[in-house]
């Protein structure tokens, strides 16, 4: 059916090419998602200090990484920043290398935008935390940070992971965008691929049905953590 | 009445405004040991308000108000309350228990967390409570699993593992289904019979009349008449309170 042509697939080359590419996805967003989810907690911590100068901040810091293509955002750590003069002494050859090598901009790029979507999503979960069941703790005696660990952060962790399993499924399909400074994860690996077997279609076919199948593996994951830690009246499904 | 010195609680001449709203316009109450007061009146006219001051969830304008040695209107932080919480409990409209938590941790977290109390001293003490409230076998449930009057129950009972010196009882039967409103009452008044001092602010007046020791009606932010509660009800000396009885009576 449609000609298609798998057999390129028995070649060790570019079973290596695919193998590393999808380790390197992997990297990549174990990589983001872990630091983007420490950003988004202490952002939505600092918010909860009401401190103005730092709501600023944070807000300012969200609008700008949420409100700009990650991709612009890589090529910024990758090319402007080695622009302006970020680089390090190669100590072999003598020469100027980028400080933000390709991998790492990414890293970087992808920390602050999923980290910026992780703000709002803690956000939203301590914020839906019904005041009265604080009111109920404060007149118990507990005080900020008692209240805060046994009472609100519990009940919002339950409330935002649904929001937090749309930032992280995102984030991961987001990281095939370091293709483009050179990153050798799964599509660019696939982009050597068919460079090389001019079977484009079937490259694309085959990256399609991986990332189908991590991402789904990654959403089952998140809904498992969402179902253990359900109590009744929350989290149960619908 | 109790006399002034003697009072476990005192409020004088308490003040709170809410943006241009004064809603307590100097609210002066006393409150004995082992006295049931209920508070009555219109919607808005700040009961649940005065409720909030006397355990200092609501942070006062102007006045004066002390509960035991406590010097409310002087405190200022959540922890530097926390002395005065472990004396006053309070129970809520709408239970605001913790629903992550089942109903056995709902009543031990605090006396274990806040208290320092022993876990298994603690664990005894709620299982008792539980019984107490007729609520044994519902350990460990959800508070979501759980009707609004059984919910309302754990709620007391969680405010009596403080091992309180008052508990203050904020409109708990508002929210609840006719046929579970009697348990509730049911288990406020063994309370009162036991003698713990009770401050409630409550629509039930046939409760009000039956339970409480004196009963305040309360308009615009002010007390408007104090008296025992057969002589409130049969006999109200202002027009507002006339009023307001043959409206809800």
């Amino acid at each position: 059916m449609f000609g298609l042509d798998f057999t390129w697939l028995l070649d060790p080359t570019y079973q290596g090419w695919l193998v590393e590419g999808v380790w390197i996805t992997l990297q990549l967003a174990a990589v983001s998602s872990l630091a983007a989810l420490v950003i988004g907690l202490f952002g939505a911590l600092g918010l909860t200090l009401r401190l103005w100068w730092l709501d600023a901040l944070i807000e300012l810091f969200v609008e700008v990484f949420r409100n700009t293509p990650p991709l612009l955002q890589m090529l910024f750590f990758y090319f402007t920043l080695t622009q302006l003069g970020f680089t390090i002494e190669d100590p072999v050859t003598g020469l100027q290398q980028p400080l933000f090598n390709a991998f790492f901009s990414a890293s970087v790029s992808l920390s602050l935008f999923g980290g910026a979507l992780c703000v709002e999503a803690f956000r939203s979960g301590l914020d839906a935390v019904p005041k009265a069941t604080l009111e109920a703790a404060r007149s118990l005696g507990y005080g900020r940070w008692a209240l805060f660990r046994r009472v609100q952060a519990p009940i919002a962790t339950r409330i935002c992971l649904p929001g937090l399993t749309n930032v992280l499924t995102n984030l991961f399909k987001t990281t095939s965008q370091a293709s483009v400074i050179t990153v050798p994860e799964l599509m660019y690996a696939a982009g050597q691929v068919y460079n090389d077997t001019f079977r484009t279609l079937e490259a694309m076919l085959l990256v399609l049905v991986i990332y189908v199948a991590l991402v789904s593996l990654l959403s089952w994951a998140l809904l498992r953590l969402e179902r253990l830690f359900a109590y009744p009246g929350y989290g149960q499904g619908v | 009445m109790t006399s002034r010195s003697e009072a476990l609680i005192e409020l004088d001449g308490v003040r709170k405004s809410f943006g241009d709203t004064e809603v307590l316009k100097g609210i002066s109450l006393n409150v004995g040991k082992g006295e049931a007061v209920c508070v009555i009146g219109p919607s808005g006219s700040g009961k649940s308000t005065i409720l909030r001051t006397i355990n200092g969830l609501l942070p006062v304008d102007e006045g004066f108000i002390r509960v035991g040695e406590h010097r409310v209107h002087e405190l200022r932080s959540d922890r530097e309350m926390r002395p005065l919480r472990r004396q006053v409990a309070m129970v809520f409209q709408q239970y605001n228990l913790f629903p992550h938590r089942t109903v056995l941790e709902n009543v031990a977290m605090a006396p274990v967390q806040v208290l320092g109390h022993d876990p298994e001293e603690v664990r005894e003490r709620a299982v008792r409570l539980l019984a107490k409230v007729h609520l044994d076998g519902k350990e460990s449930r959800y508070p979501g699993e759980l009707s609004g009057g059984q919910q309302q129950r754990v709620a007391i009972a969680r405010a009596l593992a403080m091992q309180p010196e008052v508990i203050l009882f904020d409109e708990v039967t508002a929210a609840l289904d006719p046929e579970t409103v009697k348990g509730v009452l049911e288990t406020i008044r063994e309370l009162v019979v036991e003698g713990m001092t009770c401050v409630l602010v409550t629509h039930e007046m046939r409760f009000a009349r039956e339970v409480s020791h004196r009963v305040c009606f309360t308009d615009h932010g002010r007390i408007v008449e104090s008296a025992p509660p057969a002589e409130l009800f049969d006999a109200p000396q202002d027009p507002r309170t006339r009023e307001f009885l043959a409206q809800v009576l």
